[in-house]
């Protein structure tokens, strides 16, 4: 019985991390409509600025993390204002959009790479420095269980966001039908910056997150961001508690997966779960 | 349908591939012509630069340029300074024969080294073969390379010996009769877990094993269900330290704490043995490099952080990479610098004293003998006695 | 000079793997990231059959032709009925699951050791050594195939593809079965995708999984997209600018500690201007 409850532990803990990825990229996608590849390597970015910060400068490790988010969140936003903005403005396909954001991602994955090199980081300061619960006979430790509570926490203050204040009712708006949302007298530009910032903010606490768990590269941006699609389309796109169950299940049936079959397979398994619900269920579990 | 005006797409795409073109071919031209008798020796360099792997790359980068800037801090090779051109290879075939066609073709050196990985070097062979210049990779370890080319050598060993050592000690000696592996999917640890394998089920071993691919950063449900076979000991058989210590400390947090196996790429990273000390203790493992005794490798250690400011890593990719520069050295110096020469001096090599040992280049190109089997003790390794 | 002729090599084969994309991208509107697996199929299927059995390379190359179009056929039965952006998801989780399949089916694909030595055609027993003879080989190649794709594009079947593009309902309300023109037309790009596979393991002589992912499909995608959908000329000229550009920022003459990042970066950089100035692309007529 102990490998079953670590094996859903494992899947807490991994489902928790994209969750984050997952409640950003939603956000962004349900009002810009496009795939944007650059997302996930902002995500990282985030995740080494707090490295930055908290590492190499000496920071207190709170500012740090604050600090990572915002800049996530600037980022995302600068960019979405010199690039996707002008792009959108000419009606570009999403196609091209999706091109420009590639050319985003490989940007930020060689800047990162040159300013902290490829070698693999971590934010933890060292092993065996968090405590471990036991639970039932398995193991989770404070950072992973922090990183679980954040993930709760951020879902339930956007869906509240989201359904309760002004602010939500336009971005629901604008993600039903930008043209509609304008004419109605919403500025969605504006609106779309600021969701910008919102979920890559969020996605920066995913790197975060990742920088603690599994330690940080350049290039593990792309994996990240596919994982949120996946959990996005599961759970039902645009809808955000969809996405977070979503997550949770993409967690589990990877861990399930790597422990019935052999562990090489599971991208595969991941990957094949995304097609089954594209064919039999593409608006997902919940839908918006 | 909206027709875009054909006449200006079709300047701006003349414009834009003069530019490119002419750009490549001004620029180039610094590099385009061979060396000449008293000008600077050039040897290209092939690495994963970016990418995955330029975990490695880049302190291969850093290595090969360390032993070049002492030789010509010393007057060089023959009077004549040497200059590195590198080369971005992504540990990716179709980007190492692109690098490959540049050097070969373009800047017209004579030796070439690297690949890093077998993958890159698989494609480079062939083309600097017909260019006759001579490859030498440090680190590429598939057995397809062994003789493939008179023109290739490696001061690096085939996996066979690794594995075959390891295999011993852990049935022989240890008297594990069952042995969990966790693999990296990658052609180094393929390999070398084949070999393992082979001899230890020979013996009357048995071994469980559970792959992933290199992306892969949880691990936590395959070691769940490696711990729940109740192994003798654990293999961890990774491309890098990094997946290593990824490993490390998730089976911390699990609660898991077997005898382990190490393969070279995490014993050659003193990270790793100081950060994962308690875990590590009493590890079984092999490098070629038979102690860190060894006074040039010292130097080179000390020397490298001097200049970079870390510690240097993966010693059993940077200390051939380090001779290599000196190997040639001692080859240019010795028949010129020319390819085909070199290639057939390569095969001469005979106890070559450098920073990864003793060098014998056998007459298909591979590093003859070569690892020892050595234990992890108080976060380093020493050499394995029974 | 040797160094040009590869260029030219590799933007041949870049030139099939546009044509045969934009024939399901550009000309069906199908947005498609699948590719690189139908390549790698073709790929693998000659090494084999090459190295293991010596066999002719133009009966391999034409087994592996067969086999991508039966996998293509049995895909998209499965996939045609997503539409847009699912489809889009769906054609990565195809990438991946066959990215995935290459690397662990080890019994046949030797995994990340990959399939080295694969010999040169052989062409009436002039053995294609030189890479100049390779060019010429490549250079047929991309012509048939550029002809291919003229031919469709002009026929009818190739008007209706372009309706299904433009609005598929209204298509269907014609009349026309259009699932079956999905269909086939994904299954000739697969077919002549995998004809570039063929080409690129004879001439490269070494192949593993980490030339087909997710990273190379994208890459194929850009090509078209820069060099305008739903045009023939624009699918080559594409290539031939984006190899070139890449290739081309080896001489830039970067300081070589970073060289080569900067070389990704000055490559990202140059596809977002791209799309900013250009954003249908050179020879563009269609937009998604």
């Amino acid at each position: 019985m102990d490998i079953a409850i670590q094996i859903a532990l494992n899947a807490l803990i991994a489902g928790a991390i994209y969750s984050l990825v997952v409640l950003g990229f939603n956000l962004l996608y349900s009002t810009s409509r496009f795939f944007d590849l650059g997302y996930g390597a902002i995500a990282i970015a985030g995740g080494y600025a707090v490295l930055y910060f908290y590492k190499l400068l000496g920071l207190e490790l709170w500012s740090s993390i604050i600090l990572g988010i915002f800049i996530a969140g600037i980022l995302g936003f600068c960019i979405e204002k010199i690039i996707y903005r002008p792009l959108r403005t000419r009606k570009a396909s999403s196609a091209v959009l999706l091109i420009a954001s590639l050319g985003v991602l490989t940007v930020i994955q060689a800047v990162l790479a040159i300013l902290f090199t490829s070698q693999f980081q971590t934010l933890g300061r060292g092993a065996g420095e968090s405590r471990t619960f036991e639970i039932f006979g398995g193991a989770i430790t404070q950072t992973q269980s922090i990183i679980l509570i954040t993930a709760l926490v951020v879902m339930t203050a956007l869906g509240l966001v989201l359904k309760y204040t002004l602010f939500g009712k336009a971005v629901k708006a604008i993600a039903d039908d930008e043209e509609v949302a304008s004419i109605v007298g919403i500025n969605s530009e504006r609106m779309i910056g600021i969701v910008f910032f919102i979920g890559s903010a969020i996605g920066g606490m995913a790197g975060i997150a990742t920088g603690f768990d599994t330690g940080l590269q350049p290039t593990i941006g792309l994996s990240l961001l596919l994982k949120g699609v996946i959990a996005a389309i599961v759970g039902g796109i645009g809808n955000v508690y969809g996405g977070v169950l979503g997550a949770f299940l993409l967690a589990i049936i990877e861990n399930l997966g790597a422990w019935q079959f052999s562990g090489e397979w599971k991208d595969a398994i991941a990957f094949i779960v995304l097609v089954v619900f594209l064919l039999f269920r593409p608006q997902g579990i919940l839908p918006k | 349908m909206e027709r875009v005006n054909r006449g200006s797409a079709l300047m701006w795409v003349i414009v834009a591939l003069v530019v490119v073109v002419g750009g490549f071919s001004i620029l180039g031209g610094k590099g385009g012509a061979p060396s000449t008798e008293t000008g600077p020796i050039k040897i290209g360099v092939i690495g994963p630069l970016t990418g995955d792997a330029a975990i490695y790359g880049e302190p291969f980068r850093n290595t090969v340029q360390l032993a070049i800037d002492e030789i010509n801090a010393t007057g060089g090779i023959g009077g004549r300074q040497v200059e590195a051109i590198y080369e971005d290879g992504q540990c990716n075939g179709k980007e190492g024969a692109n690098a490959a066609q540049k050097l070969v073709n373009v800047d017209k050196v004579q030796a070439i080294i690297g690949g890093v990985c077998s993958g890159e070097t698989l494609t480079v062979v062939p083309i600097a073969e017909k260019g006759r210049v001579v490859v030498v990779s440090p680190s590429a370890s598939s057995p397809a390379l062994t003789g493939i080319s008179p023109y290739f050598f490696r001061p690096y060993p085939s996996d066979a010996s690794q594995g075959n050592v390891l295999a011993n000690i852990a049935y022989t000696d240890k008297g594990w009769k069952k042995v969990a592996v966790i693999q990296e999917q990658v052609d180094y640890a393929v390999g070398l877990y084949k070999v393992f394998n082979q001899v230890f089920s020979g013996l009357g071993g048995k071994t469980v094993k559970e792959e992933f691919s290199s992306n892969v950063t949880d691990f936590r449900s395959v070691l769940t269900k490696l711990k729940a076979e109740k192994p003798d000991a654990l293999f961890v058989l990774t491309q890098t330290a990094a997946s290593t210590q990824r490993i490390l400390k998730q089976m911390e947090e699990l609660n898991w704490k077997p005898q382990i196996i190490l393969d070279e790429a995490s014993a050659g990273d003193k990270e790793t043995l100081t950060t994962y000390k308690s875990q590590l203790e009493g590890a079984l493992t092999s490098e070629f490099i038979p102690d860190l005794s060894n006074a040039k490798l010292q130097k080179l250690m000390s020397d490298y952080k001097a200049k970079y400011g870390t510690e240097l890593p993966y010693l059993g990719y940077m200390a051939p990479a380090y001779d290599i520069v000196y190997i040639l050295k001692d080859g240019i110096a010795s028949v010129g610098y020319n390819g085909e020469k070199l290639a057939t001096w390569s095969r001469t090599i005979k106890d070559w004293q450098g920073a990864s040992g003793s060098v014998t280049i056998s007459s298909d190109g591979d590093r003859v003998g070569g690892y020892s089997s050595e234990v992890v003790h108080d976060g380093k390794t020493e050499p394995y006695k029974k | 000079m040797e160094y040009l002729i590869h260029i030219a090599v590799l933007v041949c084969l870049y030139g099939i793997l546009g044509l045969s994309l934009n024939l399901v991208v550009g000309e069906t509107g199908l947005i498609s990231v699948a590719h690189a697996g139908f390549y790698g199929i073709g790929a693998y299927v000659t090494a084999l059959l090459l190295v293991g059995l010596g066999m002719n390379f133009f009966l391999a190359m034409a087994l592996g032709i067969i086999a991508s179009g039966l996998v293509a056929l049995l895909i998209s039965g499965v996939i045609s009925r997503l539409r847009g952006v699912y489809f889009l998801f769906g054609t990565i989780g195809l990438n991946i699951i066959a990215w995935s399949i290459f690397l662990n089916w080890q019994s046949v694909t030797r995994g990340p050791l990959g399939i080295p030595s694969i010999p040169r055609p052989g062409i009436w027993g002039l053995d294609l050594y030189q890479n100049l003879q390779f060019l010429f080989l490549a250079a047929a190649s991309l012509a048939i195939v550029y002809f291919i794709s003229v031919f469709i594009k002009k026929s009818s079947f190739g008007r209706v593809l372009n309706s299904i593009r433009e609005d598929e309902e209204a298509t269907q309300i014609f009349g026309y079965a259009t699932s079956y023109y999905k269909l086939a037309i994904f299954t000739i790009g697969a077919m002549l995708a995998a004809l570039a596979g063929a080409l690129f393991a004879t001439y490269i002589t070494y192949i593993d999984p980490s030339s087909f992912t997710i990273n190379e499909s994208i890459f194929i995608f850009s090509t078209i997209v820069l060099g305008g959908l739903g045009s023939s000329r624009g699918a080559v000229l594409g290539p031939l600018l984006l190899v070139f550009l890449f290739e081309g920022f080896r001489f830039a003459g970067f300081p070589s500690e970073i060289a080569a990042q900067m070389r990704m970066l000055a490559y990202g950089f140059a596809l977002v201007l791209l799309m900013l100035y250009r954003p249908k692309g050179i020879w563009g007529t269609f937009r998604i």
